[in-house]
């Protein structure tokens, strides 16, 4: 085995797995004490001297007309300030929960007093809120030129048409996909520490703390580098979380104004009116196989429903690729795609607008909407054919790793078992349930990006350092910025603190679509490299010997020569062992009173982040009496490089289940087409899957992907697993749902639909 | 939450002292455990200047059984002292199954019995407060062309909601009434008459409660000879949710045959919703498929479902089934 | 359904009705007309009132509004911000705390609700800055992610074992579904509650 550091490598390496002592281990998270004993303070818990809180008024119609009065709210007792935002007392909206108005007073109860006291008046103007109105004639105009916007597409229709007419397979099915919300159980907001000097604070929930100093400044008047951004905990974020946001500049212009600091968390309401969402998306899919259960034809129209944002939507044959439509020769390999083709392939996508507000990137965002339609027609066409669905998967999968994944997810879940591959069960259990299983699968690219710097600092009194601007999503950013630190000394991981979430640390990427991990470790990994070398180079001197001679082991100074680790282990046991040159206590003793450093930036190849592969399973139990559905296993194998914390990507892994779990079954933005009114913006209409819908998790790390650096692979586990559950539903009861969420009155609904037509039940 | 003054008195008399006349009913609230009151304070729905607070009167809070086994729950009885009372789970299984099923534990841990049965209407055009809904006094009911998948499919018009409590179906599935107290007499109600429905009366309100008197008791008589009974409860979602449609079920078998039996359904209709030809059809048959079937059939022979909740009518009829098997022959 | 008339007729009206909240002093002013009785306690405005926190007794100022909640968190001082205010209508359980020994929402209860009642925290479960049991297994056991849910599960766990150690999953499941994660934790939680349920057991 090779030991940690060396004096005098080539350069920052992970070096072999085996080799590790942290990463790639089950690792308990270092901030886990502060968390269940309520000591770690979020930006929602900060409280400072003369604090005020804040308050936003949202309008509450789609699009209006609104001309407001304050000057009831501004003189209410506790009061301290009540106005339009941008100082305006007249304006006109275009979304629901628009933010209008802002107050803020003493306490949270008379800033609601005053928000209320704001004398507001409505004129309605013509609104479009769902889907059906935007493309109406009747329904208002959210962008001048109409709202469907210009298509992007792809592939010949006449082509496509040729392809799908010589299928040996059809599918045709119209998917609805609703708007889903990031849920972050902590709001958006901010609290601006001002008082009207020369610098300020802005303790932030958001996913990039470097976003939000430079908005701030110019809304406090002051330079970026007189503002500070901390976010020491943040209660997630999901992608909601970017910038300053109009909560985070509304706070910072009163503090301004009032050179007081101030509070404005959004109410739970607000964020879900007006703190983004997954875009929902209407899809047609057509699509087409030949008798060995390649794909050959698919036509995808596609509208994206981002309110008065774009939305999001992958490429409607996702993962999948197409084959040449002429029937295969005798000689080519069964079970691999024959001749990738796109002639077969026509797709159009274009977004509808509504007079709600913006989509926001959500955790791999398009890709859980495109999964679900594509999954679902392959299982149909899989059913037609009567070929086993994760072979037919397998067929049209144009790469190595997928069909690994598959057969270890089908292992897993038992599926070579399991009696009904390829048609629903037919009798029910005595229970009066059925059973089934179901798959998906989910690509990713999470590249890393330059820009993050990383300080690793060594003090006399022993101290580890490992600092970086970043911020802790809950995703255990904190935990791997000190393991990979305490690794290189051989340390332990608690001998190593990690400070970040700070603004006047070094720079770090916002936490997007998993490049945090790809950023950031590397740049970690670099700078813990650069101070090992440096403290070595500094002991060379102290110890008169060649640097090459010296090496850290378990955190001791220990000559290079002595003993490979395995037999220093035995040594060490039978009371023998090599002699540490000097105790780690001792090494730093040698340091000057600043100690020493290395600073370290992102490196490219420390990490290798291309071509993310999962593949999720799902077995649910269907109630045939009430249309429960239950899912009693989810399983997802997932590569992710480099393991930081194998404990934390498992915990990642089934976070994303959990989250594609709870939008198959329960969550959808409901709003009230006539009214304008979103019916269910609270945690008793919405619903988010509870303790009681919580099956056993398997979360696999995928083991044969063992040449990468770490890789970012929150985004790629939240994927699947809803198409995963709607093709279990199908192969258990024979109910195929083309709209999400997959709730009991759908599948009764879908259930007596078969029973009229004569189908099993 | 608008500010209030909070009022706590000690003793019956003073709170009956304080209750309000009939033009200040909104203005004067009782409070026990503020469970539904506090969200719908916290909504604006409920903006009262005075609350009440029943908390600190003594002896409300006990559920006492008497020779006779009539049992008399105090209205402070917490959901979750009922749920674990080993009395009312060995003779009255319906009662505390529901209780059992009601919210969740904090809820259970502070939410009263009275407060279970007053609790306000589930409706989320009734919840929100920029809907102003018949229910609020306003001139329509949007679920009735509206988003209705969760609303009545019994006792609808021209009101629509659905009556949330557990505690009720099962309650009158046990024959329960309730003591109605106000200043210098007191009255006694069948819990099924407690229940107003919005074509009958102010559609504002739920119950013949006045707003000069309050709900000090439930009592539940001795069951009659072999009763089994049971409360099922289907949610849309497992944890914490509102009942899509419950089942309260009480039987008496004799040798087999079917002596005396009580159907109510929950979180179908704009009240706790009896089905008495369903129960007279079970009487003198064995509790069998065909019959369980022919129950189910009848109790929901007058829905009327709305466009998006047909598949209430469906899921009920298997709950009643599946209750009735549960209690066995 | 049609796409306007009903709507826009009582979307007025209601929004007539809501700009206009009288001030607070007024309305009580009015209510002080009826119903009086000088024997009974009656609390308005903001208010002194003594509560029982985590064995400490606090001098808290509160409106007879403010809840449990808001006092720990925005009135107390120095304030306790363990439980979190997340839902603010009793649904998710982040705000979950121990009034006379038994788990409820911090957000559904008046402050005053709670006078002369044993409050307790999670900032209260660590004694002599040891952590419990369950604390301790929810670090173990990665119980946490965010952390924002976290205070609250913790409690609810706690509440759960302090009536059962032997608790099984299911049960734990059951009794801890007045509480919500948005990360993803709950397999972790429920391990880590088996793990503290048997720690508790040794310890006996």
């Amino acid at each position: 085995m090779e030991p940690v550091t060396k004096g005098k490598a080539d350069g920052p390496q992970w070096g072999p797995r085996d080799a590790m002592t942290l990463l790639n281990h089950n690792l308990r998270r270092v901030d886990g004490p502060e968390k269940v004993s309520g000591r770690a303070r979020y930006t929602h818990d900060i409280r400072l001297p003369g604090m005020v809180y804040a308050r936003l008024l949202l309008c509450p119609l789609p699009t209006a007309q609104v001309e407001l009065d304050c000057s009831a709210a501004s003189k209410l007792r506790g009061v301290f300030a009540a106005r339009g935002l941008g100082g305006k007392t007249s304006m006109k909206t275009g979304f629901l929960g628009q933010p209008i108005a802002v107050v803020a007073a003493e306490t949270p109860e008379l800033a609601e007093d005053a928000v209320r006291a704001i004398q507001a008046t409505y004129k309605a103007l013509p609104w479009s809120v769902t889907p059906e109105q935007a493309l109406s004639t009747e329904g208002g105009k959210v962008k001048d030129n109409g709202n469907l916007g210009k298509p992007a597409t792809e592939g010949d229709e006449d082509k496509f048409k040729k392809a799908f007419d010589s299928s040996a397979a059809k599918v045709e099915g119209e998917f609805h996909i609703p708007i889903q919300h990031h849920c972050s159980l902590e709001t958006h907001g901010v609290v601006v520490d001002f008082n009207g000097g020369e610098t300020a604070t802005v303790y932030a929930s958001t996913q990039g703390t470097f976003t939000v100093s430079g908005d701030a400044a110019d809304a406090l008047g002051l330079k970026a580098s007189q503002v500070t951004t901390i976010v020491d905990y943040m209660g997630g974020g999901f992608g909601s979380k970017f910038g300053l946001g109009v909560e985070g500049l509304t706070a910072c212009e009163l503090a301004r104004e009032l050179k007081r600091p101030v509070h404005l968390m959004m109410t739970r309401e607000d964020e879900f009116l007006a703190a983004g969402n997954r875009s929902g998306s209407i899809v047609k899919l057509k699509v087409g196989a030949d008798s060995e259960g390649r794909l050959i034809a698919l036509d995808g129209d596609v509208m994206k429903l981002g309110g008065i944002g774009g939305g999001a939507f992958n490429k409607p044959q996702y993962a999948y690729s197409l084959s040449d439509s002429k029937p295969p020769s005798q000689d080519e390999e069964s079970g691999k795609p024959a001749r990738p083709s796109k002639d077969g392939l026509h797709t159009s996508i274009r977004s509808l607008y509504m007079h709600t507000d913006s989509s926001r990137a959500m955790r791999a965002p398009g890709h859980p909407q495109t999964s679900f339609p594509i999954e679902s027609v392959i299982d149909d066409l899989a059913y037609q054919l009567k070929i086993d669905p994760v072979t037919m998967r397998k067929k049209n999968l144009a790469n190595e790793v997928h069909p690994k994944q598959l057969d270890r997810v089908a292992e897993r879940i038992g599926w070579a078992k399991h009696p009904n591959k390829t048609a629903p069960q037919e009798q029910p259990d005595a229970d009066g349930t059925k059973t089934g299983i179901g798959f998906a699968v989910t690509i990713w690219g999470s590249h890393g990006g330059a820009g993050c710097e990383c300080k690793v600092a060594i003090g006399r009194d022993g101290s580890l350092q490992s600092i970086v601007g970043s911020q802790d999503l809950g995703t255990g950013t904190r935990t791997y910025v000190a393991a990979i630190a305490a690794e290189e000394f051989g340390l332990p991981l608690s001998a190593c603190t990690a400070k970040i979430g700070n603004s006047n640390y070094g720079n770090a990427n916002p936490s997007g679509g998993s490049s945090t991990v790809p950023s950031l470790a590397p740049a970690v990994k670099s700078a813990a490299y650069k101070a090992a070398q440096a403290f070595l180079e500094h002991l060379a001197g102290v110890v008169k010997r060649p640097i090459e001679e010296l090496e850290f082991r378990g955190g001791s100074l220990v000559d290079a020569k002595v003993l490979p680790d395995a037999k220093e282990e035995k040594e060490r046991k039978a009371g023998k062992g090599p002699k540490a040159l000097m105790t780690w206590k001792e090494a730093c003793a040698t340091l000057g009173a600043a100690g020493i450093s290395g600073e370290g930036r992102w490196d490219q190849s420390l990490t290798h982040a291309d071509g993310v592969h999962g593949a999720q399973g799902a077995k649910v139990k269907v109630d045939l009496a009430t249309g429960r559905v239950q899912v009693l296993q989810m399983v997802g194998v997932q590569d992710c490089g480099l393991p930081l914390n194998r404990t934390a990507v498992e915990s990642q892994l089934n976070g994303g289940m959990i989250q594609a779990l709870s939008y198959a079954l329960h969550e959808e933005r409901v709003i009230d087409p006539a009214l304008g009114l979103m019916l269910n913006a609270n945690f008793n209409d919405y619903k988010l899957a509870g303790c009681q819908e919580m099956p056993e998790f398997v979360p696999l790390i995928d083991e044969d992907d063992i040449g990468r650096g770490p890789i970012g692979m929150a985004e790629p586990a939240v994927t699947p697993g809803h198409s995963a559950i709607a093709n279990a539903i199908c192969n258990a009861c024979g109910v195929r749902l083309h709209s999400m969420p997959f709730t009991a009155d759908k599948i009764l609904d879908g259930l007596a639909a078969l029973a009229a037509k004569g189908g099993t039940k | 939450m608008k500010a209030f003054e909070l009022i706590r008195p000690t003793t019956l008399d003073q709170v009956l002292e304080l209750l309000p006349k009939k033009e200040n009913r909104d203005r004067v609230r009782v409070v026990s455990g503020g469970q539904d009151l506090y969200t719908e304070m916290k909504e604006h729905l409920a903006e009262p200047d005075q609350l009440i607070d029943l908390k600190r009167l003594p002896d409300l809070d006990r559920i006492e059984v008497d020779a006779a086994g009539t049992v008399t729950i105090g209205a402070l009885v917490t959901i979750a002292a009922l749920a674990e009372d080993l009395r009312i789970q060995s003779k009255l299984t319906v009662v505390s199954e529901a209780a059992a099923s009601v919210a969740s534990t904090q809820i259970r841990n502070v939410g009263t019995v009275g407060g279970n049965l007053n609790q306000r209407p589930r409706c989320w055009y009734y919840r929100h407060e920029g809907a102003k809904c018949l229910k609020k006094g306003g001139t329509e009911c949007f679920s009735k062309e509206g988003l209705n998948k969760y609303n009545a499919i019994l006792g609808g018009g021209p009101s629509y909601i659905v009556h949330p409590s557990d505690l009720a179906p099962a309650l009158i599935c046990a024959g329960a009434e309730v003591v109605l107290v106000k200043k210098g007499s007191s009255r006694s109600v069948l819990l099924e008459k407690y229940y107003t429905l919005p074509s009958e009366g102010d559609v504002t309100r739920e119950t013949v409660l006045e707003p000069d008197e309050i709900l000090t008791h439930v009592k539940i008589p001795a069951p009659p000879a072999g009763w089994r009974s049971t409360y099922i409860k289907f949610k849309e979602r497992g944890s914490f949710d509102f009942a899509l449609a419950s089942v309260a079920a009480g039987i008496s078998v004799d040798k087999e045959v079917i002596r005396f039996a009580r159907l109510v359904l929950g979180g179908v209709a704009t009240i706790p919703w009896r089905v008495p030809q369903a129960e007279e059809k079970l009487v003198g048959k064995k509790n069998d498929p065909a019959s369980r079937k022919e129950a189910a059939e009848l109790a929901l022979r007058r829905a009327e479902p709305l466009s998006d909740n047909e598949y209430k009518v469906a899921l009920t009829k298997n709950l009643i089934e599946r209750a009735l098997a549960q209690l066995g022959a | 359904m049609s796409l306007g008339d009903r709507t826009h007729v009582s979307r007025r009206s209601f929004l007539k009705g809501a700009g206009g909240v009288a001030a607070a002093s007024t309305a009580l002013g009015a209510a002080q007309a009826f119903a009086s009785s000088p024997q009974v306690e009656r609390m308005s405005g903001s208010t002194e009132i003594e509560l029982s926190i985590n064995g400490e007794k606090r001098k808290v100022k509160v409106e007879p509004r403010t809840s449990l909640l808001n006092a720990l968190r925005n009135h107390c001082e120095p304030p306790l911000t363990g439980a979190k205010l997340v839902c603010n209508q009793g649904s998710c359980g982040a705000c979950t705390v121990f009034v006379d020994k038994k788990p409820v929402y911090a957000c559904m209860l008046l402050a005053m609700d709670c006078i002369g009642k044993p409050i307790a925290t999670v900032e209260g479960l660590a004694v002599d800055g040891k952590l419990s049991a369950v604390q301790e297994a929810f670090v173990a056991r990665d119980a946490l992610m965010c952390g924002f849910c976290t205070p609250g599960f913790v409690m609810s766990v706690t509440a759960c074992l302090g009536k059962n150690p032997k608790a099984t999953r299911e049960e734990i499941q059951k009794f801890c579904s007045g509480n919500l994660c948005r990360c993803g934790t709950y397999p972790r939680v429920f391990e880590a509650a088996l793990e503290a349920g048997k720690q508790m057991q040794g310890g006996k």
